[in-house]
């Protein structure tokens, strides 16, 4: 099937200016890019709004009618006329007003597809190499499946500093894997697998005591427990998380797992 | 039945074919269905008013958000708009009904028993709970089981019948009976968005009936389509957002249209740029086709194509800018009078601007990526669509003194404006404040409880509003002022040009608009002759138009009065109804146990109430569909008419275009579901289930059949009875055996090689699935098509068609296509 990401990976560095993109820091979060436009958009879009609002109001009231304005040069319509236009300047202003707002929809937009292509492809995170995690919902909850096979249920556990690929997909029905505070979602989609990544930073872990954790639900209606579909991501600095991960070795893939074999590599749909 | 008994009658209501009858029975209809929608949202406002408790179940509270987004978008937005369109469009372009008025009423009553069916469902062990967008797979039974979600199913493919039936029946009123001197750029707005609505309903509810009626064969026949792996949650993705982005714009261009005239009416001026909005609305029309994958971003569609659809989402909102710069212009030097319409109209202009401007935020892919599933959309699209319909609100308000003849009270209609505006903000703003919550989740972040507090208090608000609306309604329509013919100081369009409420042909004389202006003119009746134009000295005039009077001398009866009364639309969609209620349990009553032939097979029945509803609908349909062929019921075409860019095309004709171009959409979403999941199964692992040999007779069957329908046609215009009878039966034996040809084929697959609808024994079970849904819904058009054929036979034998050979022309119309349909089916299942 289509993949999301996979096969644009390299050519995307040459369309976008590495510097822009990485301000500040080596990387940038999905968080901040989509802060980022967030803000421009809901700059722009309360400044349009208002003035459109504003300009409307006022010429509603404006031009009300108060009974004291002479009939003379008022062309009132009658019951029964063949619909016209009306031309003159006001189908100039028009035009006018169209063209500016089409120059700052295209425009946003242009802007916006410049980050896309970074949300994509996920930043270069250095030599430490990715972590792929294969997630997948049921009704309802979420397995995490480690490179080393290790499953873990109800919780994420990552390292800090290190970019991170989710690869999602579901055992039964529909889900939708989602973390409103790193600003990461992805459809969960039985017999298909997509893609989102995110990395959170040491100073973010540190910030939150030495161990971040965020909220994980599930944004798409996937039966009668889609409220209680819910886990979390804890990111742990990266030496603990080592030991952790080392601790959890061949012995565990049995010791946390009902049912290891229902399909994170082969998922198994009603009909297969 | 011809006589209409008069309106305080129950019958007249039952039986009523009238165009402006049956408007005012959708508009109260949809109302009802907007307290029943309303209930549903107020249900799901109090379960969200804190996170930590609840009154529902999980269960209920999916059953309540499911029927809340069901009934609002389709029971409600749609009908109502429709009963307004139902009551106008034939009084703005001059007609004297619709087109088809027993059509047009059977439209209503498959509406009306869908959402009966859709009531029933709740009993049904609980009704559907995938919510409104239906995703696959919790909507297969074993995710939903239900006995009602099959029941709210099948009402919604009912309910689509229903509105292809409406659609047809605009189509080809609006472009076959407008008055002289109207052309289509000289429609009303009102007209011309109803015109692009029912233009795009023509194609996104095909593609919903195609999807349902998949789904129903899920359902009800055991097909595995939306639970395989092979793509079937993408297949319902696709579908279904083919229909659910036009769909959008069905739903708010109605509200448009009142916005269009109410700005115009109440201001005192004509739109500005008006040929411009009307190209901007057409061009609208075709592109909303275009970016369904937006709802889609988050699945594995890849970039190239999300892009694509990115930019088609960019141009849509752009002549929607347009549209809207348009409305503000008009106002402009006008005399606004803050009528209680133009409060809602204006009202819905601000919230559409609001919904708008969000909606460029989803636009943006990395804004949609986190905005999917939350709040933000939840907002958005009730201030796009429930904001769009403000302006119906103000619509009603607006032609309440012509339906009823009394004037509405305007202290009364003003605070339901305040209150309504005030409630609906308090509702859907708060959305856009706490928009990280997760979409149909109560069981939310504590932090955004106050926004969930705050808009549980404005839904109630809001809610309460509207009683204020029917008290006023209620109050006015018994003891209002006396309205007049037109009560508005700048209306222009022709229904204010008659009495309040019209009569029951609605003109006095025939309306024309030849001179510039309306005018009613008395046409020359010579003797025994159909009616000629006269022009201004009383003699016959030759020119102008698309003149009917060279083809009204085809209509045998053309001197005869129009008809405005039929039971059999009533009866007709109550026998669908209990048919489909029948098929909504089927699955659980019977039980098939195959043997090793069809003689050894059991059929095991363990609730024989919807077996027998199946056989009383079924049989109920076959007697209510003759009596209807048989019923003496004239409508009349109109005499002279616009009729661009159909003109020459007879009435009957251009309807069946019109249903058969929603039919092609039908089945290519059948087509397109197959090769899209073979697609994803691997196109080359698949072969042919089927030999070719029967598919290939059946090939030749069929295109002999299509032959025998011409010299049919032939036979009928030579006069010839006899040629008639015999290429007739020719093509009904034909007919038959191609279906036992089919049956022999399915049998042969069942008992000898183990391939049912549900499994296969020689690979993918959707392989099976998808062959025997596809080829059987071809069969079930041909099982139609013979139906009609033998219809016609028995008719033809008593003597029938020979003076009007119409009908033959038309059913073979219907049977050239089931072929050509065919033509496609052959290479995909018998070839490769």
């Amino acid at each position: 099937m289509y993949h999301r990401q996979g096969r644009y990976k390299g050519r995307q560095t040459n369309m976008i200016d590495p510097v822009i993109l990485q301000q500040g820091s080596d990387w940038r979060a999905q968080a901040e890019v989509f802060d980022e436009i967030f803000f421009v958009f809901l700059a722009l879009g309360t400044l349009v709004g208002t003035i459109v609002v504003a300009y409307t109001l006022w010429n509603v009231y404006k031009y009300r009618d108060d009974g004291n304005r002479s009939d003379e040069e008022f062309d009132a319509p009658v019951v029964g006329e063949l619909p016209t236009g009306q031309g003159g300047p006001k189908a100039k202003k028009l035009f006018l007003s169209f063209g500016l707002s089409a120059i700052v929809v295209i425009s946003l937009v242009v802007y916006a597809y410049g980050l896309l292509l970074y949300v994509e492809d996920g930043p270069d995170t250095g030599d430490e190499g990715d972590i792929e995690i294969m997630v997948e919902g049921y009704q309802y909850g979420w397995a995490y499946e480690y490179p080393n096979g290790h499953t873990e249920r109800g919780e994420l556990i990552v390292p800090a500093d290190q970019r991170i690929d989710l690869n999602i997909t579901s055992r039964d029905v529909w889900h939708n894997f989602g973390s409103s505070d790193l600003r990461i979602k992805s459809d969960a989609i039985p017999g298909d697998h997509s893609e989102t990544w995110f990395a959170v930073s040491s100073e973010d872990v540190e910030a939150q005591g030495g161990e971040a954790t965020y909220r994980v639900e599930c944004f798409e209606l996937c039966g009668p427990g889609h409220s209680q579909m819910k886990s979390q991501i804890t990111v742990l600095p990266q030496d603990e998380w080592e030991e952790w991960y080392a601790g959890t070795g061949n012995s565990s893939a049995s010791a946390n797992v009902q049912a290891p074999g229902a399909g994170v590599t082969a998922p198994s749909g009603v009909s297969a | 039945m011809s006589g209409l008994p008069p309106t305080t009658s129950v019958k007249r209501w039952l039986v009523t074919t009238n165009h402006k009858d049956i408007g005012i029975l959708y508009t109260i209809t949809a109302l009802f269905f907007l307290l029943f929608g309303g209930v549903m949202a107020l249900l799901i406002r109090l379960q969200l008013w804190d996170p930590t408790s609840q009154i529902l179940s999980g269960l209920a509270y999916n059953e309540a958000v499911t029927a809340h987004g069901l009934i609002m978008v389709f029971w409600f937005l749609s009908p109502f708009a429709f009963g307004f369109a139902n009551y106008f469009v034939p009084l703005q372009i001059g007609a004297d009904d619709l087109a088809f008025p027993r059509l047009n009423a059977v439209s209503y009553w498959l509406y009306l028993f869908s959402g009966v069916l859709l009531a029933v469902s709740f009993f049904q062990g609980g009704t559907l709970s995938a919510g409104w967008t239906i995703y696959a797979p919790l909507n297969v039974p074993m995710y939903t089981p239900s006995i009602g979600s099959t029941g709210a199913v099948l009402a919604l493919a009912m309910f689509v019948t229903g509105t292809t039936t409406s659609t047809v029946n605009f189509l080809t009123s609006i472009h076959h009976s407008r008055a002289e001197g109207m052309g289509i750029m000289d429609m009303p707005m009102f007209t011309w968005s109803m015109l692009a609505t029912v233009w795009m309903m023509l194609f996104a509810f095909a593609a919903l009936l195609a999807v349902g009626l998949i789904l129903a064969a899920d359902r009800v026949l055991g097909s595995v389509y939306f639970s395989a792996t092979e793509g079937g949650s993408l297949l319902w993705g696709h579908l279904f957002w083919f229909f659910g982005h036009p769909e959008v714009y069905i739903v708010f261009f109605p509200a448009l249209g009142v916005m269009l005239e109410l700005f115009q009416t109440f201001s005192g001026r004509r739109l500005v740029g008006r040929k411009w909005v009307i190209i901007s609305i057409c061009l609208i029309s075709v592109q909303s086709f275009l970016v369904w994958m937006h709802h889609m971003f988050l699945t594995t569609i890849n970039l190239e194509i999300k892009t694509l659809m990115m930019a088609t989402t960019i141009g849509i909102s752009l002549p929607f800018d347009l549209v809207v710069f348009a409305l503000i212009y008009t106002l402009i030097k006008g005399r606004i009078q803050f009528t209680t319409p133009f409060l809602f109209a204006f009202g819905a202009l601000l919230l559409f601007i609001l919904g708008g401007i969000t909606g460029v935020f989803l636009g943006a892919i990395v804004l949609d990526y986190e905005f999917r599933g939350t709040y933000w959309v939840v907002a958005h699209f009730h201030y796009v669509m429930f904001g769009g319909a403000t302006a119906l609100f103000g619509g009603a308000y607006y032609w309440f003194p012509k339906i009823t003849g009394k004037m509405y009270d305007e202290f009364l209609g003003k605070l339901h404006f305040v209150i309504f505006f005030i409630g609906f903000n308090a509702v859907y703003f708060s959305m856009f404040l706490g928009w990280e919550t997760p979409r149909r989740v109560f069981e939310y972040n504590p932090e955004f409880q106050i926004y969930h507090q705050f808009g549980t208090i404005g839904a109630f608000v809001l809610g309460f509003s509207f009683f204020i609306m029917f008290y006023n309604f209620a109050k006015s329509y018994v003891s209002g002022e006396p309205a007049g013919d037109n009560p508005w100081d700048y209306s222009r369009t022709a229904e204010w040009a008659v009495s309040s409420p019209p009569p029951l042909e609605n003109w006095p004389n025939r309306p024309s608009y030849a001179s510039g202006k309306l005018e009613f003119v008395k046409d020359y009746v010579p003797d025994g002759g159909p009616a000629m134009k006269t022009d201004d000295n009383g003699d016959v005039a030759t020119d102008g138009g698309d003149s009917h009077s060279a083809h009204i001398s085809e209509y045998p009866y053309w001197d005869k009065h129009p008809s405005h009364a039929s039971i059999w639309p009533f009866a007709l969609a109550l026998a669908l109804g209990v048919t489909l209620f029948g098929f909504s349990g089927f699955a659980e009553a019977v039980t098939v146990e195959l043997g090793e032939t069809a003689l050894q097979s059991n059929v095991v029945i363990s609730n024989a109430m919807y077996p027998i509803a199946i056989v009383a609908g079924l049989v109920g349909l076959l007697y209510t569909g003759v009596k209807w062929g048989l019923e003496d019921f004239y409508a009349p075409p109109t005499e002279f008419a616009e009729r661009w860019p159909f003109n020459g095309v007879e009435k009957v004709k251009l309807g069946m275009w019109f249903f058969l171009a929603s039919d092609v959409i039908v089945f290519g979403a059948f087509l397109s579901a197959a090769i899209f999941v073979r697609y994803n199964a691997g196109w080359m692992t698949w072969s042919p289930l089927t030999e070719s040999l029967p598919g290939l007779i059946n090939t030749f069957v069929l295109i002999t059949s299509s032959f025998t329908v011409i010299l049919a046609l032939v036979a009928a215009r030579r006069e010839s009875r006899q040629g008639l009878l015999a290429t007739l039966g020719t093509t009904i034996l034909l007919g038959f055996t191609f279906m036992a040809i089919k049956l022999w084929e399915w049998n042969h697959e069942i008992f000898d090689r183990g391939v049912t609808i549900s499994a296969n024994a020689h690979g993918d079970p959707i392989q099976a699935s998808i062959y025997y849904v596809t080829t059987g819904l071809h069969g079930i058009h041909v099982l139609l098509g013979l139906v009609i054929a033998i219809f016609l036979f028995v008719r033809a034998y008593q003597g029938h068609y020979l003076d009007d050979e119409r009908p033959i022309e038309y059913f073979g119309l219907y049977w050239h296509f089931v072929d050509i349909v065919w033509v496609f089916i052959f290479p995909l299942f018998y070839l490769f």
